[in-house]
């Protein structure tokens, strides 16, 4: 009975970065926009899964994850899908070449990450005939990289509960 | 240890071609579906549009359902704080309502002699046009567009590049219409540009969003005089909107001409939409 309990648990941990993922696409909240600054938790999020537990972030649910976000904040139809892989693939290439876990060797490595995810947005909005307001990225760009640690942590406790 | 080109290659190819143990798709894949869609968004063919019109709706219902328990929490907070501030709202509603008393003569003679006028110069009254009411369904403050989205769409006879109106006042036109819902782009959108008249002195000139909450003017003529709280209207030039709706009230600061809407576009519930003109 105690090993059921332990499995179903474990199992809905592991649900855990799914959940908030499609959580925060569907409430349109995957940019969080606050009076002096903005940050961008889906950045976040999928660069931490993809780094650390990839089989709890599957490539698939990001890429429906971005679709979702696109039509419900406006956006060309893929745009947001583009941005998210090309994050998920900095992860996925960090995670092959880096064997010890650090904050800091996670929080420098998310410059390169967000840097190529706010550049295809600039490219897909500007090549679509959308106003790019390039000080927003760039702010968000910043404000995203100084909060990763922040959520760094709460993530790094879901990941040691997860049972795999 | 020197890193060479080949050990490089080999961790490309790992993250982007690799499919892991619970990855159906490999990135690459991924990427190339999310390019084609980019360019299948520019292609206008009927089945197509029918298609992203019921995925659309369906998403935008899914997040309606999703955001519900957060709107019904902003909801009581919203009233909560309304019912600590009863007592001073009505003390301000009062003497509103003396000084409105006062004003309702004033403007009964001014409609009429504005009728008079109106028939003078032959000018269509905005009362003729078809409008449709709509709620407004989901408002996500999205970074990149300052947009909403309503519960009505083809099935109100909506079409893109139709005024909305709130209260009356012009607070951006329709973008994108589905079945049941379509998008409407503010007036403070960094895409938006309408063309204006700015009264009492009839100057032209375009309001072009900054993505933050006013507006600004743009393209005036040269040696302008425009005061603070000079009313700014829709032109319409090129035929676009219906002439007269007004927007906003011009504020002039260190940054340049803004434009303080009327309409508080963080507060609209409801909308109303010019079908185009009954007659």
């Amino acid at each position: 009975m105690a090993i059921h309990y332990k499995s179903i648990k474990g199992s809905f941990i592991d649900l855990v970065p799914l959940f908030i993922l499609f959580f925060i696409t569907f409430n349109g909240n995957s940019v969080l926009e606050l009076k002096y600054f903005t940050i961008n938790i889906n950045y976040i999020l999928i660069y931490y899964w993809v780094l650390r537990k990839p089989d709890t972030m599957s490539y698939g649910y990001i890429f429906i994850s971005g679709i979702i976000t696109d039509v419900i904040l406006g956006l060309p139809i893929g745009i947001t899908s583009l941005a998210l892989l090309f994050v998920a693939a900095t992860a996925a290439y960090v995670r092959v070449v880096t064997v010890k876990v650090s904050l800091v060797a996670d929080w420098i490595s998310f410059i390169p990450a967000l840097l190529v995810g706010n550049f295809i947005y600039f490219i897909v909005l500007y090549y679509s005939n959308n106003t790019v307001d390039i000080l927003y990225m760039f702010q968000n760009s910043i404000f995203t990289f100084i909060f990763y640690p922040i959520l760094w942590l709460p993530f790094t406790i879901i990941s040691k509960l997860m049972k795999s | 240890m020197e890193t060479s080109r080949g050990d490089v290659g080999i961790a490309i190819r790992s993250a982007f071609l690799r499919t892991g143990t619970k990855q159906r798709f490999s990135l690459v894949v991924l990427v190339i579906l999310s390019i084609i869609l980019l360019f299948v968004e520019k292609i206008e063919a009927k089945p197509l549009n029918y298609l992203r019109a019921a995925i659309k709706d369906g998403i935008y219902r899914g997040s309606l359902i999703v955001s519900s328990p957060f709107k019904g929490f902003s909801y009581v907070a919203k009233k909560t704080k309304n019912h600590f501030n009863l007592y001073k709202d009505l003390e301000e509603l009062k003497e509103k309502n003396i000084k409105l008393g006062n004003k309702i003569n004033e403007s009964k003679f001014l409609v009429v002699e504005n009728k008079q006028l109106k028939k003078l110069i032959d000018e269509k009254e905005i009362f003729s046009t078809n409008v449709v009411s709509s709620r407004v369904m989901l408002d996500k403050k999205s970074p990149y567009l300052n947009s909403f989205v309503i519960n009505s769409g083809t099935n109100k006879k909506i079409k893109n590049g139709m005024a909305a109106l709130n209260e009356g006042n012009f607070i951006g036109r329709i973008v994108d219409v589905n079945f049941f819902s379509s998008r409407i782009l503010l007036i403070s959108d960094l895409n938006s540009k309408i063309p204006v008249i700015i009264e009492p002195n009839g100057y032209h000139a375009i309001l072009s969003g900054r993505g933050k909450k006013n507006p600004i003017i743009e393209f005036l003529p040269e040696n302008y005089q425009i005061k603070d709280g000079s009313v700014v209207y829709t032109s319409g030039i090129e035929g676009i909107f219906a002439p007269g709706l007004p927007i906003g009230k011009v504020l002039i600061n260190e940054k340049g001409i803004g434009v303080t809407p009327f309409s508080d576009l963080s507060q609209v519930t409801f909308v109303n939409i010019i079908l185009g003109d009954l007659n």
